[in-house]
């Protein structure tokens, strides 16, 4: 187990006429047995910041340690790094037996006997002991995933990296394995560090999550931060599915004017002062049909998810997504006016980006009501 | 007008005798080989051709060991092509795995003139490397015939082309797992490379095997002779021993097609299969 610190790092690639910084400025400090997932869109630099981690890129610049060790020039084989990677990459011409082994037969003084047994502990582990003496080939996309799990954790190794290793499986067996993996993690304690471009799978399992864009750290924080209190418009908009609903509107005085008449009236109008547009945003799930709201909207599609809806709707020119009860069943192309509360809405700068107002809703003061029912 | 069943029927049968056409054509020499290698010299040029195999094989052999130590013959280029397949194979695929995998300076301009080299005609490289063999003192010795192509052009281009197909994730998976530059060669990229070098393989012994001009060279005494060289010998002024080149040429043969049998299970397709999920 190690505490993984980057300082400062930054990764360039440049071919003959093209140069491109991967990874920026970026500093971070993942912590001893943390569960931590970089999520962003593709090419965001993700991928590249765990290829740094595990030294299969080496760094154009910066500092990573292990536990206080720099490890910025080391190989991958010193840095007692165990990786999973999206295709398995398991070695085709030996049997499962032989590729979970295979760590320990190259880099340890091991015995046949010991290394077997080893073997077989982890194959239990990992319910795949019946497969041990097939090839990867014979093995279904779950059966493979597991035996490229089974080659990572028999090292003990100090860091768990993973890249995207469930993007190959079909949905139910990617939310199978999703809560697998997060049960042999707390298990086995291991710093893990995971890679995945869905933001669904970020928030499930991750103990912290850290959004990248562009080669840039957004935010690092817990589901519950990064949902509630984005650092700014991006990662409101990459966190939360539905997407979150993001316009335009004018500053006058305490009211926000938006598109198609959207009016709204601050409570706290302080922290819009002395501006003159702000960006919106509302989460689908924080709109409610309200007569006296202030979003008046056309519905365009309504889907019926069973125990909820999601209306797609229109204010002028904006989309606008909202998610409601299942009872709630508007005409197609009427017009709903829908409401929110003050403590849902999110305000951002409209030429930084950067956050004004997130939720202010209390979720402890609520979690504490929980506790004591639960007693 | 044909319907669609006849029409398939001859579409068939054309075929057919197509191949047969092909199959005859590369049968019917072998089988004269045979023929002329198991009858007397006499009989070859008598008026009835003889059609089958006849009783006079030992007896040709026994002519042709006496005249050349045909068995030593056999065992000069035997121990040289088996010796220089191996060596080439082992750097044709580190060349080829460096080429598609590994990135260092000048490595384009490098395999441009690696494969630039694969235009040179034998015949222009005879006297240098003669003189070459003759300096280093290797006149008249195995090695004269092993060292010049070890490294194989053909035989590095080919490995490159194949080698790039591995997938790169295995090589990284390998060297998380703690593998050397060096295990990952032996133990990841050459073991799932055993249809390419098989069929490298092939290549480079058939390639060795009838090699004529450079050996004639290189190698002066007659026990140095490699089969192609000694069975050369067998054309005189006045006379040509047929019947003992086509013994020769028989035995030749041998080698060749027990190698092809044997490696042909190794042409096996798919053995990456599995390996990473596309």
């Amino acid at each position: 187990m190690a505490q993984i610190e980057l300082t400062k790092l930054r990764k360039e690639f440049s071919t003959e006429d093209e140069y491109i910084v991967a990874v920026e400025d970026m500093d971070l400090q993942i912590e001893d047995g943390e569960f931590l997932v970089f999520v962003g869109p593709s090419g965001c630099g993700k991928t590249t910041t765990l290829r740094c981690i595990a030294g299969l890129e080496t760094a154009t610049d910066g500092q990573i340690t292990f536990d206080d060790v720099d490890v910025t020039d080391q190989r991958a084989r010193d840095r007692d790094v165990a990786m999973v990677f999206q295709n398995y990459a398991l070695y085709p011409h030996l049997s499962v037996e032989d590729n979970i082994g295979f760590p320990l037969r190259i880099s340890t003084k091991l015995s046949t006997e010991e290394i077997d047994e080893r073997v077989i502990e982890t194959a239990e582990l990992l319910g795949i002991e019946e497969l041990l003496k097939q090839k990867p080939k014979e093995l279904s996309g779950g059966q493979q995933q597991r035996v490229a799990l089974g080659r990572a954790i028999i090292r003990d190794p100090e860091v768990f990296l993973m890249d995207e290793p469930l993007s190959n499986l079909d949905a139910k067996l990617r939310s199978d394995m999703r809560t697998e993996l997060q049960e042999l993690q707390q298990q086995l304690d291991v710093t893990t560090v995971y890679v995945t471009h869905d933001q669904t799978e970020a928030m499930a399992m991750g103990d912290r999550i850290a959004i990248m864009d562009d080669g840039m750290l957004q935010q690092v924080g817990t589901a519950d931060d990064v949902y509630r209190q984005p650092t700014n418009e991006f990662v409101a908009g990459f966190i939360g599915s539905p997407n979150i609903n993001l316009f335009t509107a004018e500053v006058e005085g305490e009211t926000l004017r938006g598109p198609a008449g959207f009016t709204y009236s601050l409570d706290d109008p302080s922290m819009v002062e002395g501006r003159e547009r702000v960006r919106v945003g509302i989460r689908p799930e924080d709109l409610y049909v309200a007569s006296d709201g202030s979003v008046p909207s056309e519905i365009n599609v309504v889907e019926h998810m069973g125990n909820e809806n999601f209306l797609y709707a229109e204010m002028g020119d904006v989309e606008l997504t909202v998610r409601s009860g299942s009872q709630i069943r508007p005409e197609e192309n009427s017009t709903v006016i829908f409401g929110f509360d003050e403590e849902d809405l999110y305000l951002f700068d409209a030429t930084t980006k950067e956050s004004i107002k997130t939720k202010t809703g209390e979720t402890a003061l609520e979690h504490e009501q929980f506790e004591q029912a639960q007693q | 007008m044909m319907d669609e069943p006849q029409r398939e029927t001859a579409l068939k049968f054309g075929s057919y005798a197509f191949l047969l056409a092909v199959v005859t054509l590369i049968v019917v020499p072998l089988y004269w080989m045979i023929v002329a290698a198991t009858i007397p010299q006499s009989e070859l040029f008598s008026s009835s051709i003889p059609f089958l195999p006849g009783t006079q094989f030992l007896t040709n052999f026994e002519a042709l060991q006496n005249r050349l130590n045909f068995v030593r013959t056999i065992w000069n280029s035997t121990l040289i092509a088996v010796v220089y397949t191996l060596l080439s194979m082992l750097l044709c695929s580190m060349a080829g795995f460096a080429f598609a995998k590994y990135e260092f300076k000048y490595k384009e301009p490098l395999f441009y003139f690696v494969l630039a080299t694969l235009v040179l005609p034998i015949q222009a490289l005879v006297v240098p490397l003669f003189l070459l063999v003759s300096t280093l003192d290797l006149l008249n010795t195995y090695l004269a015939v092993i060292l010049p192509w070890a490294a194989n052009p053909l035989g590095i281009f080919l490995m490159r082309q194949n080698m790039q197909s591995l997938p790169d994730a295995l090589l990284e998976s390998a060297r998380m797992d703690g593998a050397t530059e060096l295990q990952i060669f032996y133990k990841i990229a050459l073991p799932t490379m055993i249809p390419s070098l098989a069929a490298l393989a092939v290549i480079l012994f058939i390639n060795q095997w009838r090699l004529f001009l450079y050996p004639l060279v290189v190698l002066q005494e007659e026990a140095m002779f490699t089969i192609p060289i000694a069975l050369s010998q067998l054309v005189g002024a006045q006379r040509v021993a047929f019947e003992q080149i086509m013994v020769g040429t028989t035995l030749a043969i041998v080698p060749i097609a027990l190698l092809f049998i044997f490696l042909q299970r190794y042409f096996i397709k798919g053995i990456l299969a599995g390996s990473v999920k596309q």
